[in-house]
């Protein structure tokens, strides 16, 4: 199969629709680093309830026990990472060092934010009701 | 309708029972693409080629929308069974972006005559990808940081990723078409 042919086999729309993509989705990254600047704190959430909340730069070990097993989390050089889950695809371990943003295990139920810092200023400073 | 110079062609007028028989064989193809798939390792977390989607793109353009809705979900609905996620969290997310992205690329393919299998292709991977992480920020995560950071990722491999099947679905497409004109289909249409 040439190349030729596979680009004959597009039409102009796609490869208009194609070359938007790239842009845009380029775009996006350094969009959604600059709105979602980097966190001072690592939130571990188990099943919606928070587990443990700790400042990034201390550098500790934890663990925490989802549905399906105990889910290890390392916090070093203000970057925080899964060590090791339970889970089947383990995306979490697989995704590596993050300093903003969050590690999700959908399956072990285990939720690792980087939150706090410049982010704040965005937020709401009070509620009332 | 798709335009003339498109290698997507209209429904093929068939039997009921026909019909039924060729969402059978081709839930079956999907189910098989979907399951080689898993067995891939892959790199990059999130990078799933849904190579099942050629199935699903094949089927709206050769048997319309009706016939690839119900491909998916058989092949959802098995394949789930099969990888032992049926009802879970990951079936729920398989669901939504296989129904969204089948419902989108059928509209497309319906309305919008000017793209091809690349065109649709594409579309139907990012309404794949948003109905996911929809889905997972409504039920799961609840935290729409951790959404927008993995979302330029997951859009920007699902570019490739449908790019590439697009690609793959023009080229079936049009190799069934040459073989469709060059070999006479024994019996007639009803």
């Amino acid at each position: 199969m040439r190349l030729r042919e596979i680009i004959n086999l597009t039409t102009a729309a796609d490869r208009v629709l194609l070359f938007f993509l790239i842009i845009a989705t380029s775009f996006s990254f350094s969009f959604v680093r600059h709105v979602f600047p980097k966190g001072t704190e690592v939130e571990v959430k188990v099943d919606g309830r928070i587990a443990y909340r700790l400042p990034i730069d201390v550098d500790r070990i934890v663990s925490v026990k989802g549905p399906l097993g105990v889910t290890h989390i390392e916090i070093k050089n203000n970057k925080v990472r899964a060590i090791d889950a339970p889970c089947e695809n383990k995306l979490c371990v697989r995704q590596g060092w993050i300093d903003r943003g969050s590690i999700i295990c959908v399956p072990n139920r285990v939720i690792v934010s980087v939150t706090g810092g410049n982010s704040k200023k965005d937020g709401l400073d009070a509620i009332t009701e | 309708m798709p335009s003339p110079n498109s290698p997507l062609t209209g429904p093929l007028p068939l039997s009921k029972e026909k019909l039924r028989n060729i969402i059978a064989l081709l839930s079956a193809y999907a189910l098989c693409l979907y399951g080689l798939e898993t067995l891939i390792p892959s790199p990059i977390p999130w990078l799933r080629l849904g190579l099942a989607n050629i199935i699903t793109l094949i089927t709206i353009s050769l048997y319309g929308f009706r016939a690839a809705m119900m491909v998916t979900l058989i092949r959802i609905f098995v394949g789930s069974i099969f990888r032992g996620t049926f009802l879970g969290p990951a079936f729920i997310l398989s669901l939504g972006g296989g129904v969204f992205s089948t419902i989108v690329m059928g509209i497309t393919w319906r309305f919008l005559g000017c793209f091809g299998p690349v065109g649709i292709s594409l579309i139907g991977s990012y309404a794949h990808n948003l109905a996911q992480l929809f889905l997972a920020y409504i039920l799961f995560i609840r935290r729409i940081e951790a959404v927008a950071l993995i979302a330029p990722i997951i859009l920007l491999l699902g570019t490739v990723t449908g790019t590439f099947n697009g690609m793959v679905c023009g080229i079936l497409l049009r190799d069934l078409k040459s073989l469709g004109s060059s070999i006479s289909f024994q019996g007639k249409a009803p």
